[in-house]
């Protein structure tokens, strides 16, 4: 009887011990969590090192140049994250705003020829005009018909600038000034890829602590249930109005850097101006996973950034660039449907699953700590 | 205008039995323009006979689409919806160039059905009017198939059932209609409707890319706003009340040359006036949501 007893308190603490290590494991892993804002500045460094890298030609050019169009739609994407994954609107209008931004900043430096600065000021300005004035009106009517009206709105804009802007439109002065520096030609490139780069780690910085804030919390409140969140007195205009129109900015900010980047931009012919812009911008934020910064930033990448920086270069993809389009829409479908946490969730459930599995070799191979 | 009546129709439909705002609409209507246009160019058979298999096609694609991703996705939301429907969008932009060899051309050559030369001349003088056959031909077509199917709509079993299913798919699925096959059919006629609005539409001007039936796509929808989705014939009379707004702004901007840039904003800009009066549409009544 009294051996059977023990037989049972030993099994017991073999069992707590067990547990206790497995926990063990995990902590070793915690070590090397990292702040998300450290992230995000390892993020930005790694980027730095890659334009220094290009300037010493040990990368190419054309490598560097997509990962700088990339980044500028990163920077689109990361405010439509805010709208569809804090307060669950879907915008078309996305094209429009950045071809705002683009042609504000065109029609600042080329043709009043004031500085940078003040192009930045008047970009913002005139994108919180327009975020309000659509805003007002489609949210007033229902969370749905946002997308009815930005898709016209969007579709107005390219109309009005393939009027306003006879030919293309270029930038072609000499140099520029900015920062109170004056870069030539050839080196504002690399200088508007810092400043990309300086505008994206803000904006993450932003938008990482503003979804860990009250209006973060509210805008999710939102998302998960109107009539709860109108019941705990959040109001549902100011909030939906609120990330609008922050979308609207960082679009528009981004056509300020893709206009600087770029230098030329055709309204007729333009890629930036079409629908397919706001697809792809959707698509991305979609597949990377729409609540999480870097599931934004890695879904821009795969939608953008491989397309450019390496299919370019092989034939098949070359002959056929609507690949990345079917491929695009046919994952929007499937995310949506099956996955709606997007790659973002099947990261982190691979390291959830990767971390047992560490857990348990551990109780294997040095036994049960006590 | 013609096409934009039509396509309203069918986004009208598909909002009522689907719940959602269908933006892969012109895209459907434009694939079924796209079979006609490569029967008729690439193997030269005549025009009446691959609209009717345009047609066809488009129905097809309709009710594939809502049997393959709407009917799996019943605990999709309603931005998830409206998402699927963008993916779509992507999805056959992307395929469009890759099935048929005419998308390659700069511009499609559609022949209409009358040559748009042959015209019916009304008065002389000052008060000549010249309407070619064509447009005539379109509009008959467009008044015949709208009263054929708001006679269904309101006379027919089909039609009871879809009203049926539009004001509560639950409860009209318990009184033993069956949801899924009007759904399907639904998504069909407007993919049908669709295509007869794109082959209407492309006849009349330039066919250059899978987009090219977006500007009427978002007239419809607007047509929706302005009539509101409530009822079924309030955005075909809010699409009527947009194209006689077009007509007078452009009439305006004709005598005022400086304002024709501003011309869609302008049109845009009193829907969007309307729109900000009656936010429910012109014929909509606030619908009260029990929780």
């Amino acid at each position: 009887m009294i051996k059977t007893n023990d037989y049972l308190v030993k099994k017991m603490l073999d069992e707590q011990a067990k547990e206790r290590s497995a926990k063990r494991a995990l902590q070793i892993f915690h070590k090397f969590k990292i702040s998300p804002v450290l992230g995000y500045l390892i993020f930005a460094a790694v980027l730095i090192v890659l334009q220094s890298l290009s300037s010493d030609k040990i990368i190419s050019t054309s490598f560097i140049s997509a990962v700088g169009s990339t980044l500028i739609y990163c920077i689109v994407a990361l405010g439509f994250c805010l709208l569809l994954g804090y307060s669950a609107l879907a915008s078309l209008g996305t094209a429009g705003f950045v071809g705002i931004g683009a042609y504000c900043c065109y029609y600042c430096l080329a043709e009043y020829g004031v500085g940078v600065g003040v192009a930045f000021l008047m970009v913002i300005a005139v994108a919180i005009g327009v975020g309000i004035f659509v805003g007002v009106i489609s949210l007033r009517i229902e969370g749905i018909y946002l997308a009815i009206v930005t898709l016209g709105v969007s579709q107005i804009i390219k109309e009005v600038l393939v009027a306003l802007v006879e030919g293309s439109a270029r930038i072609s002065f000499k140099d520029i000034v900015l920062m109170g520096q004056t870069y030539s030609v050839r080196e504002i490139k690399g200088a508007v890829f810092y400043l990309i780069v300086a505008v994206l780690l803000i904006l993450m910085w932003v938008v990482h602590n503003l979804i860990n804030s009250p209006t973060g919390r509210a805008m999710l409140a939102m998302k998960n249930s109107t009539s709860a969140a109108q019941a705990f007195g959040i109001s549902l205009m100011k909030y939906r109005l609120l990330a609008f129109v922050l979308s609207t900015i960082m679009a528009a900010l981004a056509g300020l850097l893709y206009m600087l980047y770029i230098r030329s931009d055709m309204p007729s012919t333009s890629t930036l101006l079409t629908l397919s812009t706001s697809l792809n911008i959707l698509g991305a934020v979609i597949i990377g996973g729409t609540k999480s910064i870097w599931g934004t930033i890695g879904g821009t990448f795969i939608i953008f950034g491989i397309d450019e920086m390496f299919l370019q270069d092989i034939e098949f993809f070359n002959e056929n660039p609507t690949l990345i389009t079917i491929v695009c829409g046919l994952l929007v479908i499937l995310v949506v449907m099956f996955f709606p946490g997007g790659l973002v969730q099947l990261v982190r459930t691979g390291i959830f699953k990767l971390k047992t599995l560490f857990a348990k070799w551990r109780v294997r191979r040095y036994g049960i700590e006590e | 205008m013609c096409a934009g009546i039509l396509a309203t129709f069918a986004i009208t439909l598909i909002f009522k039995t689907s719940y959602t705002t269908n933006f892969a609409q012109g895209v459907i209507s434009a694939l079924g323009a796209y079979v006609a246009v490569e029967l008729t160019l690439e193997h030269g058979l005549p025009l009446w006979g691959v609209a009717i298999i345009g047609v066809v096609v488009a129905f097809g694609v309709g009710v594939v689409i809502d049997v393959l991703i709407f009917r799996q996705g019943k605990n999709v939301n309603a931005l998830g919806k409206q998402i699927i429907t963008m993916g779509l969008i992507s999805l056959f932009v992307g395929i469009i160039p890759f099935v048929f060899a005419v998308a390659s051309y700069e511009s499609v050559p559609l022949q209409p059905f009358i040559p748009l030369t042959e015209q019916l001349v009304i008065g002389e003088g000052a008060t000549r009017v010249a309407i070619p056959y064509n447009t005539i031909i379109a509009l008959a077509i467009t008044a015949v198939l709208m009263v054929l199917v708001f006679v269904l709509l309101h006379k027919s079993k089909w039609g009871l059932s879809v009203r049926a299913t539009a004001s509560n798919e639950i409860v009209a699925g318990m009184m033993g209609v069956n949801t899924k096959v009007i759904t399907a059919i639904s998504w069909g006629i407007a993919g049908a409707l669709g295509a007869v609005a794109a082959i209407i539409y492309v006849g009349n001007a330039t066919f250059s890319s899978s987009l090219v039936m977006t500007s009427t796509q978002i007239n419809a929808f607007l047509a929706g706003i302005l009539g509101g989705f409530i009822t079924f014939h309030g955005p075909v009379v809010g699409a009527i009340i947009i194209y006689l707004l077009n007509a007078i702004v452009g009439c305006i901007c004709i005598h005022v040359p400086e304002l024709s840039m501003w011309k869609p904003v302008l049109v845009y800009g009193i829907v969007m006036l309307l729109v900000l009066i009656k936010p429910q549409g012109l014929f909509g009544k606030k619908m009260v949501k029990k929780v």
